[in-house]
């Protein structure tokens, strides 16, 4: 079985990339939009975006709409990759777990 | 390693915050879509008032351009997100609503302006109230308050009824669709 990604895993991370992997490849979430759907605070969003754009996983993009600075925030390819492996991994654990409780139902 | 109790707990994070961002997306292209067809409305109604014996013209225009408008914002939409299909499910739907619509209140019965106008007012929120089933709870409260008004209206406003629906109808629309959007 795979290791889990440990820069996804943590829970806000998770969040930030299954909001960002919903959407379709050149697509991105503004910051304040992220901040609502993954019910985060200011500062831990910003920390959390800045760990995931370190590993390449997200692209942050930040521009002036009119006079207000907006903050968009994309996955990258490698971001989707690394998030659907994440999943993969999470879904072999229920799997793994699932066929020995089956084992030891057996053995009762 | 985690165990599997707290890998089903991430999976339903995730799923949690996929169901938020589809709906997100929904309300954030219903928006600007309700929103419009809210000015539209209002106008009509408006023109209507001034210019009662041109109804259908007025009411015939407006659709049209609604229709052109909604199929232009989903074109837009489609683009924009990658995906270059015309929204053909969407107009066969608009058209199949509308077709229906025409039939009952025009071959089937025979309406006055008043119920004319309270008769496509409830049925369009019918339509809302049914995609708020399957799309978010704002689309049934759109519907809901835009549905009482329409009937308040209908029962208590005398002469200015199109004027009242053009508050009601057109500014609930309105109202409602810049309140999705903040949603």
């Amino acid at each position: 079985m795979a290791d889990l990604d440990e820069i996804i895993h943590q829970p806000l991370r998770l969040r930030i990339m299954a909001a960002l992997n919903a959407l379709p490849h050149s697509v991105g979430l503004e910051f304040v939009k992220l901040k609502k759907l993954t019910g985060a605070t200011d500062g831990n969003l910003g920390a959390h975006i800045e760990t995931l754009a370190k590993a390449g996983y997200v692209a942050v993009d930040k521009a002036f709409v009119g006079r207000k600075p907006q903050t968009t925030v994309t996955a990258t390819a490698a971001g989707r990759g690394a998030f659907a492996r994440h999943v993969a991994t999470l879904q072999e654990i229920i799997a793994a777990s699932a066929g020995e409780g089956g084992k030891q139902g057996g053995v009762n | 390693m985690i165990d599997s109790r707290q890998a089903s707990a991430a999976l339903n994070d995730i799923n949690d915050v996929v169901r938020r961002v589809r709906q997100s997306r929904i309300y954030h292209l219903s928006s600007l879509i309700i929103t419009i067809w809210g000015v539209l409305v209002a106008a009509a109604y408006i023109a209507n008032y001034t210019w009662p014996r041109q109804g259908y013209t007025i009411w015939t225009i407006t659709n049209l351009a609604g229709l052109a408008v909604t199929i232009a914002v989903g074109v837009i939409s489609n683009a924009r997100s990658g995906t270059r299909s015309f929204p053909i499910r969407s107009l066969t739907t608009f058209l199949l609503i509308g077709a229906f619509g025409v039939f009952c209140s025009v071959v089937l019965a025979h309406f006055g302006l008043r119920q004319m106008i309270v008769f496509w007012a409830l049925y369009g929120m019918l339509f809302y109230a049914i995609a708020g089933l399957w799309f978010g709870y704002a689309f049934i409260v759109i519907a809901v308050c835009t549905t009482m008004l329409t009937l308040i209206g209908y029962y208590a406003v005398g002469a200015n009824f199109l004027l009242w629906m053009a508050a009601a109808h057109g500014g609930g629309l309105v109202l409602g669709g810049l309140w999705m959007r903040r949603i």
